[in-house]
């Protein structure tokens, strides 16, 4: 069996392709967790762990969040808690709603098709036989 | 933050020290607003789960790491709102090495640059090389254009006179803001392009409302 080369990056790692649709989903998942309300950092990671095994080192989130916010999807606010010290809070833009709804849309429907594309892969008895 | 021990707040202080030197080249605000983001992070999960400093710290990744998830773009970012020709020509050699168009995009703000500055240089030499330069025609057509070693020959004759020194200054800014622009334009474009490459843009397109699919 050959292996196909796409013409891009090299994409023939599996763990690297797993990184980037982990990636992908990451930022997903971080506009979903703050679709009820404001979160700050630590918060977003604790939903995030608690609903998906997306996070792997925690630090990921931050930069991201920094990401969201350049585009716009997020705003934030330093609020001032009883910690001691201030906490950065996000929340969603109405832009941020609207991609976000776009994302799950698509997510859904992607996921849908995968799914029935890859199912016997996990089954792989069955296909011996 | 009544719960970090000394040792707990030099594990802090040092990752936060660590952090702060790989985070370069992000604008100071920005990167003292990182800073305390961590800090408030650490303190935070410290309290929240009682583990220590080390632990809380192991779970946030490697400070490099982090400043590289940060700076991860961010170059190219800064530049498409600068007008730094070496921001902008730095930001573009870096995607020239990804893409074709990011390639082409390269070379032609090399060459603007390049236009631009000759036309600056040879504006600026006018007055102390007058016969040597200028437009040249031979003919009545044009023989060249800029700053020539030796005197030319007679037949050939330099035209514009002073006005050259007007004119290139016009044709200098006239290229370098046309390049600057059309460089700024790809790099916005280039970091949608980006943001769409990284994560969920596959499957975007099938979401359109207008899409027959089913």
């Amino acid at each position: 069996m050959a292996i196909k080369r796409s013409p891009g990056p090299p994409a023939d790692q599996p763990d690297r392709w797993e990184a980037q649709l982990r990636k992908g989903a990451l930022e997903m998942a971080t506009l979903a967790s703050l679709w009820r309300g404001r979160l700050y950092g630590l918060e977003i990671i604790r939903t995030l762990e608690a609903q998906s095994r997306l996070v792997l080192a925690e630090g990921t989130i931050y930069p991201i969040l920094s990401r969201l916010k350049d585009e716009a999807l997020l705003t934030s606010e330093w609020v001032e808690a009883d910690a001691g010290h201030p906490r950065k809070y996000y929340s969603l833009t109405n832009e941020g709603r609207d991609r976000l709804r776009l994302m799950a849309a698509a997510w859904v429907d992607f996921s849908n098709g995968l799914d029935q594309l890859i199912q016997p892969i996990l089954q792989p008895e069955e296909v011996l036989q | 933050m009544n719960t970090a021990t000394t040792s707990d707040q030099e594990q802090i202080e040092q990752f936060l020290t660590t952090l702060r030197a790989s985070l370069g080249p992000i604008a100071l605000p920005e990167r003292e607003e990182i800073l305390r983001e961590i800090d408030a992070h650490i303190h935070d999960s410290m309290e929240l789960t009682g583990q220590s400093a080390a632990t809380v710290i192991a779970k946030l990744g490697s400070p490099q790491q982090l400043a590289a998830d940060y700076r991860d773009g961010a170059l190219v970012r800064a530049a498409s709102y600068s007008f730094s020709p070496m921001l902008l020509l730095r930001a573009t050699l870096r995607i020239a090495t990804k893409t074709l168009s990011g390639f082409i995009v390269f070379l032609f703000a090399l060459t603007g640059y390049l236009t631009g500055i000759s036309f600056l240089i040879t504006a600026f030499l006018k007055p102390f090389f007058p016969d040597r330069t200028g437009v040249f025609v031979l003919d009545h057509h044009l023989y060249r254009i800029g700053i020539q070693n030796t005197l030319p020959p007679v037949p050939i004759h330099e035209v514009a006179g002073f006005w050259f020194v007007p004119a290139s200054l016009v044709i200098a800014s006239a290229t370098l803001v046309l390049t600057t622009v059309v460089i700024r334009h790809f790099l916005r474009l280039s970091t949608t392009v980006q943001q769409k490459l990284d994560g969920y843009h596959p499957t975007f397109r099938t979401s359109q409302p207008s899409s027959p699919s089913r």
